[in-house]
C-alpha cells in the first residue's frame, strides 16, 4: 500500500503542471518513503528523512519556485531535442542503477521487515556517544562556526 | 590533542572579549596571548606528552610530524597577528569575531594534521572552510568581497560533496572510516574505493586549489579583504596540504603507483597556469594570487613523491611559503595602490620595508640562502629520490625560472622607478619584519636546525 502511494506519488509530481502540486507530490512521496523506513525498523532515518527533507528542503524548493515565479509565459522553451537529450540521461540513470542492482548479491533475508535493531534510536544513540563521540563533539565547533558567520553576515553594520 | 582544545575555547573567549572589552588593542592583546598559550601548549606535548590527555578512539594521532606542523601554524599565526591584527580594524565592526572564526581555523588546522579516520578529515575540512567563506564576505559594503563570498561559498560546498561522495563510496567498499585499517589496494582493484580515492583528489585539489580546480582562487583571493586573503593563502593552504599528503599516504600509500600520474599532471598543470597567467597580472594582490596556485603546485609535487624527503621538504615549504607571504601581504595591505606602479619608488620612502619585501619576494621565487629556494629544493630532490618522470623536475625548474620574472617586477618597481609609494610603518611593524625576514634566512642557511625538531 506504501508503495503503491509512493509509486503514484513519484508519478504525479512528474507529470503534474504546476510546478508547485509538484511539490506537494514530492513530499507526499517523502512521507510514504519513511513509511518504507518505519516498517524496516530505521526509525532515526524516517524521522531525519521528514524532518530535513520534506521539512527544510522542500520549504527551500517552494521558496525558490514562488520566487523565480513559474508561469505560462516565462516557462523556458523545450524543443524536440531537450526533451531526446533528458530521455538519454535519465535512460543512462536507468541502466546504471539496474545494472548495480543486478551485481548485488541477494541473500535470504532481504529485508528485515519490524526485526531489525540497527536503526533504532536507542542503539544509533548509543554507537554516537561512544565509538563515534569525538566527531561528535567536535562537530560543535562546526556548528558553533557556523553560528557565529552566519550572525556577522545577518547583523546590520 | 590540547591544542585543538584550547583553540575551540579560545574562539569562544574572543566572542565573549568582544562583549567585555570596548578596547581594539586590547582586544588583539588577547588573541595575540591565545595563539602564544597555543603554542606553547603545542611544544610542551612535543616534548613531554600532553598535559591534559583525552581519549580519541584512535581517530586521532598526534605524532612528531602533526605536532610539529602545528608548532609551524601557530609561528605563522602568531607573527601573522602581530603583523597584520591591527588591519582587521579596517575590514569590519566585528574585531573580535574576526578572531574567534580564526581561532576556529586553527581548530581546524589542527584536526587536518592528524587525522586517522576519514570522519576526522571531512570535520576538519568543513570547519575550516566554514569560517573562510564568512571571512571573506567580512567586508559587508564591497561587491566584489560578497561575489567572492558567493562563489567560494558555492564551489567549495560543491567540492565538500564530492569529497562526502568519496568518504562513502571507500566507507561502502572497506567498511571503516580508520585509515589505517582500509587496506585498499592489497587485494584485487577495488573500484568503488578508486572512485572514491579519485573524488576525494579532485575535491583536496580544489582546496589547495590545483589545476584544474584552481578557477576560484584568483576571484575570492582578489575580492577577498586582504588581510584575510593573507591567512587563507598561506596558513589555511599548507595545512589542507598537509591533510592532503597524509590522507594519501595512510590511506592509498599502496596505490602510489596508481595515482602518481594523476598527481604528476595535476602539478604539472597547476605550475603552468598558475605562472604564466600570473605573467600577465597588473595587481599585485592578484598576481600574489597566482602565485599561490603556482607555489600549490611546487607543494603537489611532495605529495607525487611521498617519500620521506618530500615530508621534511613539505614542512619547510609550509614554514618559508607563509612566512614570506604574510610579510608580503601585510606590506601589501597598507598600500594604497595594489597595481604594480603602486609600489613605484617604495625603497627611497621606506628602504627597510623595501628590503624586508625584497627578501620575501626572492624567497618566493626561490633565490639561493633563501628559504624558499631550500624548499623548492626539497621538492625536487624528493622527485628525483622517485627515478621516475624526470621531466617533471625539469618543467618545474623551468616554471620556476617563469616566476622569477613576475616576482621581480615588483623589485623593479620599488628600486628603480620613480613615484612616492609609502605607507605608514610604526618601530614594532619595522622590527617584526626584520624579524621575519631574518628567519628565512636562518630557514635557507641553516635548515637541519629546523628539522631538528622533526627527530631529534
Amino acid at each position: 500500500m506504501l508503495s503503491v502511494v509512493a509509486l503514484f506519488a513519484a508519478l504525479m509530481v512528474i507529470t503534474s503542471k504546476n510546478p508547485v502540486y509538484s511539490v506537494l507530490w514530492l513530499i507526499v512521496t517523502f512521507f510514504a518513503i519513511s513509511g518504507h523506513y518505519i516498517l524496516l525498523n530505521a526509525q532515526f532515518l524516517a524521522i531525519v528523512n521528514i524532518i530535513v527533507y520534506a521539512g527544510a528542503i522542500m520549504v527551500l524548493f517552494l521558496f525558490v519556485i514562488m520566487l523565480i515565479n513559474l508561469n505560462k509565459e516565462s516557462e523556458p522553451s523545450r524543443n524536440r531535442w531537450v526533451k531526446m537529450a533528458g530521455a538519454v540521461a535519465g535512460g543512462c540513470l536507468l541502466l546504471v542503477i539496474v545494472a548495480a542492482l543486478k551485481n548485488t548479491e541477494f541473500n535470504d533475508k532481504s529485508a528485515e521487515v519490524v526485526s531489525g535493531d540497527i536503526g533504532l534510536i536507542k542503539n544509533l544513540g548509543k554507537e554516537l556517544f561512544t565509538t563515534f563521540v569525538v566527531p561528535f563533539e567536535i562537530s560543535s565547533i562546526l556548528f558553533l562556526s557556523a553560528m557565529v558567520g552566519a550572525v556577522l553576515m545577518g547583523k546590520k553594520d | 590533542m590540547n591544542a585543538l582544545i584550547i583553540s575551540a575555547v579560545f574562539g569562544v573567549v574572543m566572542m565573549f572579549s568582544g562583549i567585555l572589552l570596548k578596547n581594539k588593542s586590547s582586544i588583539r592583546a588577547v588573541a595575540i596571548a591565545g595563539v602564544l598559550v597555543l603554542l606553547s601548549v603545542n611544544i610542551a606535548e612535543m616534548f613531554s606528552g600532553p598535559l591534559l590527555s583525552v581519549s580519541v578512539d584512535g581517530m586521532m594521532r598526534f605524532d612528531r610530524f602533526a605536532l610539529f606542523f602545528n608548532t609551524i601554524v601557530f609561528v605563522c599565526t602568531l607573527i601573522y597577528f602581530l603583523l597584520s591584527g591591527r588591519d582587521m580594524e579596517k575590514v569590519g565592526v566585528e574585531y573580535a569575531e574576526y578572531f574567534a572564526l580564526i581561532f576556529f581555523i586553527l581548530a581546524g588546522t589542527v584536526m587536518v594534521a592528524s587525522f586517522t579516520s576519514l570522519l576526522i578529515l571531512f570535520l576538519g575540512i568543513e570547519i575550516i572552510s566554514i569560517p573562510l567563506y564568512i571571512l571573506t564576505g567580512s567586508d559587508k559594503k564591497n561587491l566584489k568581497s560578497n561575489e567572492a563570498s558567493l562563489k567560494y561559498f558555492l564551489m567549495g560546498a560543491f567540492s565538500t560533496g564530492l569529497m562526502l561522495m568519496g568518504i562513502a563510496l571507500i566507507y561502502g567498499s572497506t567498511g571503516t572510516f580508520d585509515t589505517a585499517l582500509m587496506k585498499i589496494g592489497t587485494q584485487s582493484p577495488d573500484l568503488p574505493a578508486i572512485a572514491g580515492m579519485l573524488l576525494l583528489l579532485f575535491s583536496m585539489s580544489f582546496k589547495v586549489s590545483a589545476a584544474p580546480f584552481h578557477f576560484w582562487t584568483p576571484d575570492v583571493y582578489d575580492g577577498a579583504p586582504t588581510v584575510f586573503t593573507s591567512f587563507m593563502a598561506t596558513i589555511v593552504k599548507v595545512s589542507v596540504f598537509i591533510g592532503f599528503i597524509r590522507l594519501f599516504d595512510e590511506a592509498f600509500g599502496k596505490l602510489h603507483g596508481t595515482w602518481q600520474l594523476w598527481v604528476a599532471v595535476i602539478s604539472a598543470l597547476t605550475l603552468l597556469i598558475g605562472n604564466i597567467t600570473a605573467v600577465f597580472q597588473q595587481s599585485v594582490k592578484r598576481m600574489l594570487a597566482y602565485s599561490s596556485i603556482s607555489q600549490a603546485g611546487f607543494m603537489m609535487l611532495a605529495l607525487f613523491a611521498m617519500n620521506s624527503t618530500a615530508k621534511e621538504g613539505i614542512l619547510i615549504y609550509a614554514l618559508a611559503y607563509s612566512l614570506a607571504s604574510i610579510a608580503i601581504f601585510s606590506v601589501l595591505v597598507r598600500m594604497s595602490d595594489y597595481t604594480f606602479e603602486g609600489f613605484n619608488g617604495l625603497a627611497r620612502q621606506q628602504p627597510l620595508v623595501a628590503a624586508v619585501v625584497t627578501i620575501c619576494i626572492l624567497s618566493l621565487a626561490g633565490i639561493p640562502l633563501t628559504a624558499g629556494f631550500l624548499s623548492k629544493f626539497y621538492m625536487l630532490n624528493a622527485v628525483m629520490l622517485t627515478g621516475k618522470y624526470l621531466w617533471l623536475v625539469i618543467f618545474a625548474v623551468l616554471m620556476a625560472a617563469v616566476s622569477a620574472y613576475y616576482y621581480f617586477r615588483v623589485i623593479q618597481a620599488m628600486y628603480f622607478k620613480d613615484g612616492n609609494a609609502t605607507i605608514e610603518a610604526g618601530t614594532g611593524f619595522k622590527v617584526l619584519l626584520v624579524v621575519v625576514a631574518a628567519l628565512i634566512i636562518l630557514v635557507g642557511t641553516f635548515p637541519s636546525n629546523i628539522l631538528y625538531w622533526l627527530y631529534f
